[in-house]
Parts: C-alpha cells; sequence; structure tokens
C-alpha cells in the first residue's frame, strides 16, 4: 500500500507540474501559422513547387516585376525599375533598381539575374517547363540572357509568345532572384547550389529562412535590408500541425495566430468566435471532372455524349451552396474569376432529364464508372452528390478514394475511368491554364488533355495563336473562344472555382493574399 | 595460463554473441528485402512524386534517371544494400535530407513519448491487475475489465482530440498540439532530441514544465491502450497462479490474499509480463502515428507514413531498417531476460 501511494503521489506531482507548465499566447513580435508543411520539398525556387515552398517564395525572394496582389493584372517593377520592349518583340531590357541588395550585403547586379534564372532552366526541376514556354533549353538559355551593363540585363526568347506574356512569366516564383555569390559559394557536383538552397534562402525578400525542420517548423526572420522594405514583425513561425482539427484548437486558443485549410464545418464553428475572423479570399482554384477518353476498358468514356451528359449531371448550386458553403463558387470555364478573359456565364444547370435523352440517344445504356478521388474533403463530399445525381440518369458512379499521390500515378499513366481533380494556374497569364487544359498533339507532352485522350490539333493550334498575340484584347478574346469550346465539347466538366477560407486572430493586421497560390505575403502584417 | 578446458567457454561466448549478431544481420536483410520488393510494387509513381504533376515530361524523365527507377529491381536493391553497408542511409526524396538526420530527430521524439507511455502503462497496468485479481467479480476488476474493452476499442484519433478539446481549449490546463510552447523555441539548447532532458540540461525550468505539459497528453492517449493490455495479460496471469496449489496451501496457512498476491503470485508471472510489456513497448516504438497526426508530433509514425505516400524508398527502408534493428535487440534482451530471472532455467 505504502509503495502504491508513492507512486500515486509521484503521478500526480508530475502532473502538478505539468499543469503549471502550460501557457498561450503567442509571443508579441512573433507570427505563428498553423498548416500543414508536410508537401515540401526544396525551398530553391528552381526547384520548389509545392504550396508550401512556392508561398515561401515571395518572401525570401523578389523578382524583376511581380503581380500586385489587390490588382493581380496590374505587374509591378520590382527588382527592375524599368524596361524597354524591342520593336520585333522579342526581346526585353531590364533597367535594375538602383541601390537594391540581397539580405548577404551583396548587390543584386545583371549577373545574379542571369545566374537566377540560366540555373533554372538548366536544373530541369518541377518548375522549369514555365521557362521552357520561352523556347528556353539547358542547351540554348545562354545565348538568350545577356548582361548589357552594370544595371542592365537582356532577356531574349526563341518561341512564338508576345511580351505581355513573358512579362507575366516573370512573376512565377521560378524567376526568383537568387544570390549568385552565395549559391555559388555552396555549389556541389555543380548543382548551381540546389543542395545548400533546398534549406536555406539567399534572397532579397523580407524575410530570410532562419531554420526548416522538415516536417516540423519553418521559421522566417525578417530581413533590414530589403528593397521591399523591412518587415513590420521579427519573425514568423509556420508550425507543421497536420490536423485539421488541432490547427482550429490552436487559433482558437491564441497558440496561432493564422490557420489555414480548416474544414467546412471547423470553419462554421469558429464564425462568430470572439478572438477570431473567418476571412475569405478569391482563389485560382478551380475543381473539374475529368473523364479518360483513352481508356480502352470502358468503351464508353469516349463518347462524346457521355461527357454531354455529365455536365448535366453536376448540382452545381447544391454543392456550392449547401454541401462546401462558402469554399466554393459554380464557375464552368476553365480560365478562373479574376483571370483576364475568363467567362463570367455558367450555361450549365443540373438537368437529369436532359442528360437522360442524351444518353438515351446515343444509345449509351447501363454506363458504370470508376471515379478516382483524393480522400480528402472537398472531394470525398463531391464525389458523394456525383453518385447520387448520376445515379438518377442510370449512370453508376464507383467512388474510389485514394490519397493524393496514388491518384496522379493513375492519370498520369491513363489508367484510371473519370477523376475528380484540382488545378491552380502556374503563373498569371491563361496560357498557364490553356497550354494545359487546351493542347494536345499526342507529341509526347502530357497535358492534361493528352491525360483525359482529347486530340485536339486545330484548338492547339488556337491557343498557340492566342499566346503569339501582341494585342491583350485580341488574346482575350480568342480565349473566349477556346474556353467555350473546351467547356461545350471536352471531357472536362469544370465545377467550381475555390474561395480560400483563412482563420486569422482579431488582432492580426496587414495579412496580404492574392488570387494566385503563391500570393502570399506577411511583410506588412502587425499583431 | 589457459587450458584447453578454459578456453572452451571464451570460445563458446564469441560463438554465442556472433550467432546473435549473424541473427540480427539475416533479420534485418530479410526485413528489406521483403520491404524493398513490397515498395516496388506500389500504385504510387515516386518520380512523379518528386517532379510534381505539373512538370514537364522531360523533367519527368529526368527524375526517373538520377533516382536509378529504370534500372531492374534488383539492381536497385543492391545498390541500396551496398550504400546501407557503409553506413549511407540515403537521401530522403520528399524532405530533400539525408535519412540518417531526419531519423535522429524522429526517433527521440517517439522514443520520449513511448517511454513515458509504456511507465504509466506498466503502473496503471499492474495496479488494476493486482486489485482485480485480489478480489475476482469486485469492484477493481470491473473497472479493470471496463478499462480492456475501452482501451483496445476506443479510436485513439477521436480520444486524443477530445482530451485536446477539455484540457487545452475547454480547461486550459494543458499545453496543446507540438512539444513545446513557440515562447521556447529558442531557449532550449536541443542536443538530444529528448527535449524533457535536455531542458533540464540547459537549466531551464520554465521550458522543461512546459515540455511536460504538452507530452501529458499523448502519453494519457497511448497510455490507455498500453495499459488495458498489461492488465489483461497480467490479471489472467495472477488468476491462474491464484488457483494453483500452492497459493491455496498458502491460504490455509493463514497468509493474506495481499501476501499471497505481492509475494508468491507476482513474482511468478514477472516472465509473461515482462513479455507484454516489451510487446507493448514495441508497439508504441513502431509508430502512435494517429496519436503524432492528432498533437503534432514529430515522431517516427508519422514520418514513416508521410514516406508511404510519398513511395519515398530511402525514407521507407532507412526507417524500416531502424526499426527492425530495434526490435531484434529488443527482443533479444527480452529473451535474455526472461531466461536470467526464472529460476527453472538456472
Amino acid at each position: 500500500m505504502k509503495r502504491f501511494s508513492l507512486l500515486v503521489g509521484a503521478v500526480s506531482l508530475v502532473l502538478f507540474v505539468a499543469i503549471s507548465g502550460a501557457s498561450a499566447a503567442t509571443p508579441q513580435n512573433i507570427l505563428v501559422v498553423a498548416q500543414s508543411i508536410d508537401d515540401a520539398v526544396s525551398f530553391d525556387p528552381a526547384e520548389g513547387y509545392e504550396l508550401t515552398t512556392v508561398q515561401s517564395f515571395n518572401n525570401i525572394y523578389q523578382r524583376l516585376v511581380q503581380s500586385n496582389p489587390a490588382k493581380p493584372t496590374e505587374l509591378v517593377p520590382t527588382l527592375a525599375s524599368s524596361w524597354k520592349i524591342a520593336s520585333d518583340g522579342k526581346s526585353i531590357v531590364f533597367e535594375l533598381k538602383s541601390g537594391a541588395s540581397f539580405s548577404s550585403g551583396n548587390p543584386v547586379r545583371p549577373e545574379d539575374v542571369i545566374f537566377s534564372l540560366s540555373r533554372a532552366v538548366k536544373l530541369n526541376k518541377s518548375p522549369a517547363f514555365i521557362l521552357n514556354s520561352l523556347g528556353w533549353t539547358a542547351e540554348n538559355v545562354d545565348s538568350f540572357l545577356a548582361k548589357v551593363d552594370e544595371r542592365h540585363v537582356s532577356l531574349k526568347w526563341g518561341a512564338n509568345v508576345g511580351p505581355s506574356f513573358v512579362l507575366n512569366l516573370l512573376t512565377a516564383p521560378i524567376a526568383s532572384i537568387v544570390d549568385q555569390k552565395i549559391a555559388q559559394s555552396h555549389e556541389q557536383a555543380g548543382d548551381f547550389g540546389n543542395g545548400y538552397l533546398k534549406t536555406n534562402s539567399a534572397g532579397s525578400g523580407s524575410f530570410v529562412i532562419k531554420s526548416y525542420v522538415p516536417h516540423d517548423s519553418l521559421v522566417f526572420d525578417a530581413n533590414p535590408t530589403s528593397p521591399a522594405g523591412k518587415a513590420k514583425l521579427q519573425s514568423v513561425i509556420i508550425k507543421n500541425v497536420a490536423d485539421p482539427a488541432a490547427r482550429r484548437l490552436l487559433v482558437e486558443q491564441g497558440d496561432a495566430d493564422i490557420a489555414r485549410d480548416l474544414g467546412t464545418d471547423q470553419i462554421a464553428a469558429l464564425k462568430g468566435k470572439a478572438g477570431v475572423s473567418v476571412v475569405p479570399f478569391a482563389s485560382a482554384q478551380q475543381d473539374y471532372i475529368i473523364i479518360n477518353a483513352a481508356n480502352e476498358g470502358n468503351p464508353a468514356l469516349k463518347n462524346p455524349a457521355l461527357w454531354q451528359a455529365a455536365r448535366y449531371l453536376v448540382d452545381y448550386d447544391g454543392i456550392a451552396t449547401k454541401l462546401l458553403s462558402g469554399q466554393v463558387s459554380v464557375h464552368q470555364a476553365f480560365l478562373p474569376n479574376g483571370f483576364p478573359g475568363a467567362l463570367a456565364d455558367n450555361p450549365y444547370k443540373l438537368d437529369v432529364a436532359k442528360a437522360k435523352g442524351i444518353l438515351a440517344k446515343a444509345g449509351l445504356k447501363d454506363v458504370s464508372i470508376t471515379l478516382s478521388v483524393f480522400n480528402q474533403p472537398p472531394f470525398t463530399d463531391i464525389a458523394q452528390s456525383l453518385q447520387s445525381t448520376f445515379a438518377q440518369a442510370g449512370i453508376k458512379l464507383v467512388v474510389q478514394p485514394s490519397i493524393t499521390s496514388e491518384v496522379y500515378s493513375k492519370i498520369r499513366s491513363r489508367t484510371y475511368e473519370a477523376a475528380i481533380l484540382f488545378w491552380i494556374p502556374d503563373y498569371f497569364d491563361a496560357h498557364s491554364n490553356a497550354s494545359a487544359f487546351a493542347v494536345n498533339r499526342d507529341d509526347g507532352s502530357k497535358t492534361v488533355a493528352w491525360r483525359a485522350g482529347w486530340s485536339i490539333s486545330k484548338l492547339s493550334d488556337k491557343t498557340d495563336a492566342a499566346v503569339a498575340a501582341k494585342d491583350p484584347a485580341a488574346r482575350a478574346k480568342l480565349y473566349g473562344e477556346i474556353q467555350r469550346e473546351v467547356q461545350s465539347s471536352s471531357p472536362f466538366v469544370f465545377a467550381f472555382q475555390s474561395t480560400d477560407q483563412v482563420v486569422l486572430r482579431s488582432n492580426v493586421k496587414g495579412y496580404v493574399q492574392g488570387i494566385n497560390a503563391d500570393q502570399v505575403y506577411y511583410a506588412s502584417v502587425t499583431k | 595460463m589457459s587450458t584447453a578446458r578454459g578456453r572452451k567457454p571464451l570460445r563458446r561466448f564469441f560463438s554465442v554473441i556472433g550467432g546473435s549478431v549473424l541473427t540480427l544481420v539475416a533479420t534485418v536483410f530479410a526485413l528489406l528485402l521483403i520491404t524493398f520488393f513490397l515498395n516496388s510494387r506500389s500504385p504510387i509513381d515516386p518520380a512523379l512524386a518528386v517532379a510534381g504533376d505539373h512538370a514537364s515530361q522531360a523533367t519527368y524523365r529526368q527524375t526517373r534517371l538520377q533516382l536509378g527507377l529504370d534500372d531492374p529491381i534488383a539492381v536497385q536493391f543492391a545498390r541500396y544494400v551496398g550504400r546501407l553497408a557503409r553506413g549511407d542511409l540515403g537521401i530522403s526524396r520528399s524532405t530533400g535530407q539525408s535519412v540518417a538526420s531526419d531519423l535522429s530527430r524522429a526517433f527521440p521524439a517517439t522514443i520520449e513519448l513511448a517511454t513515458l507511455a509504456l511507465l504509466l502503462s506498466t503502473i496503471v497496468g499492474l495496479a488494476l491487475a493486482l486489485a482485480a485479481a485480489s478480489r475476482p467479480g469486485g469492484f477493481w476488476d470491473s473497472v479493470s475489465r471496463a478499462l480492456s474493452l475501452v482501451g483496445t476499442s476506443v479510436p485513439v484519433f477521436w480520444f486524443g482530440l477530445l482530451l485536446l478539446a477539455l484540457f487545452y481549449a475547454r480547461l486550459k490546463l494543458l499545453g496543446g498540439p507540438g512539444r513545446l510552447d513557440d515562447v521556447y523555441q529558442y531557449t532550449v539548447n536541443i542536443k538530444t532530441g529528448f527535449l524533457l532532458f535536455d531542458a533540464l540540461r540547459s537549466g531551464q525550468a520554465g521550458a522543461f514544465r512546459n515540455a511536460l505539459s504538452h507530452i501529458v497528453l499523448p502519453v494519457a492517449v497511448l497510455a490507455l491502450d498500453g495499459s488495458a493490455r498489461i492488465s489483461r495479460i497480467t490479471r489472467s496471469s495472477l488468476l491462474d497462479e491464484l488457483s494453483k496449489e500452492y497459493a491455496t496451501f498458502a491460504r490455509s496457512k493463514g497468509a493474506t490474499q495481499r501476501r499471497i498476491l505481492l509475494r508468491h503470485a507476482l513474482p511468478n508471472v514477472r516472465g509473461s509480463t515482462i513479455i507484454v510489456v516489451a510487446l507493448t513497448y514495441l508497439d508504441l516504438l513502431e509508430g502512435a502515428v494517429l496519436t503524432e497526426t492528432v498533437f503534432s508530433w514529430p515522431g517516427v509514425g508519422r514520418y514513416l507514413t508521410t514516406a508511404l505516400f510519398a513511395a519515398d524508398s530511402p525514407a521507407i527502408l532507412g526507417t524500416t531498417f531502424a526499426l527492425g534493428v530495434l526490435f531484434v535487440l529488443i527482443n533479444a534482451t527480452v529473451d535474455s531476460l526472461v531466461k536470467l530471472i526464472d529460476p527453472r532455467l538456472k
């Protein structure tokens, strides 16, 4: 008995000490963000292409030009103070901002611009395809970049694209300007400093990476000499909190200042709670259904009548207003709202009778389709709704949830039948989405249209013409036509555009987020 | 001076050690082989996981080349084993860091959690088993049986969130998800990765108490299942012992139930108790991935699960290797311990 009470006493003592150690509230000059950072692979802007990493690049690096988060069509001169487009429309000369320097103290020079862009192409990592659309390859990129003088650098390109497109491209994270001297001092086996930059920053942004522990935390410290101006707060700690319910608890208790990616139920529970506010930010992410016309095992999938019927079997309003209230809005074109030239109308509605008619006319009976979805909300919710509406027209949907990487593997290998996917534009230009959904010449490049088995050489030509056009109005008109064609005759059913609902503590001010996935800015945040 | 007889025990000692090492190597090798083969059958494309969905075909092919994915499986395995033999666990494809450094962070976190959970499980499990066995059918017996049921059937995820909602959010008594509050991020000098130990060594009392307040809830969640197991096995072993002749004899001589339990029955069930405790420890070490997810505990379970989802071969194999070695060592230790304490085998 004595030994037992001793044990009980010991456990109680431990508990007592533990309770005395609980504290809440984040430090005053540190911003704490609760999100998942499990997706991060590399913080080298030539390599990182996940949400966590691209959102970081806006804070630790700068580009020649950047898009204004409040008005994304507006280009803001950043490391370039001005530029001059050549008369033939195939090159631009940039004047670099005077007095700009990296966090190391090294000045920003034309050599840094050339180094950053050429290494991104030569390393040929995930986001390299963006610069490849300029016709830049590892073999030829050096011939397109040239130092004009101490303050000027010239960029040329060989692809048939217009200068407005090129400028838009240069706002993408891969075009971040890296401190060449720092990167090269850490070069190993010709990697252009990639090994070092995976976990360290060498830029001119408002912050620098203080520490990065994979799956645990990412810490930024303010960069006092940034040309963007000094950040208002001293540090930003981005904590890895994998579970959305845990993120909600943290922001509710004040142990986190910002929480991302909470589910519909959690957001609903937080609305109206004291101390927190749910802020909806416009997002360019779109959810769409993709049908695999190249799947030989299920011949019904090839039939355009099935695709047409599918357009009438989605309960657009029900899903947007009831199931996922606040998280999505109905949008049925491949250019998201906010992009110039995006179609604003939504011609399709849930119409089971019409769908039945289309299927009957095409002689499609007893159709069964396996629908691959990511095993997380909102995709599982959308899938369940589709299952019931498709069933009303006699189409059996077998929903197969899997983890993200497995779904992507199926899509790329074209072994799926149908799927619900999402798409986020890679840069703020219509060509980003158009080149994915409206180009497929079956020539080896696996665009999204290829993954749906949709061969469209004429439409591909039109898309190429749209990116080459010099006049913005002409471009917008062409994209209008291309969207219409995709909307009415492709194996894609574009359904929703997301709203990013971010939860902020009420004392957090100055947080900026733009429509592009990477446009997250911490520099002006105050508490 | 060593005679022929004197040399025999030495030789036998070395042959026993050699035999154990051989067993260890053979077991771990077989484990790696099976894991490698199963991983090669994964429906996840590892190159796609690295290159990303938007990457160009050229980047994708380059990634496949750099990862050596187009080589025959046997060649890939041989390459891996060769590097492993040189002490190189490789680079994780999803973190970009060496697997060794990833594990050097993940293991201490898990070991800290698992060890404390085991301690609590053993204390509670044994206490309950003794109370239950001393009066079968009584109050404590019912409690112990209820605990066994609840402990093994309650969803860990739900229970963890419930505890967080209650003790962290509502009552504000204990720390939330994560190992330490951000205020202490830079004050603790992290040497070993065992936060409680590091905080003590740095002389940071506040950090120590804070780390303790964060570890209590995940330990409680894990201990629920652990104590259920330990109490169930120990209780039935004790009841077995109590029905034996020597117990009846001792009772007839006037010994109290308590004395019989503590001085006769409990020592006799040492063997099975040690085994169930060791098995519980192995289970806790291998990865309380759901608990780690809810409490944002960056341990081995989460690391391995994230690696599996990304088909991150080096991380999967490295973690399996480390866990395999740990398992074999713990099993061997338990085996020798049981043999040691069993007087019948002396």
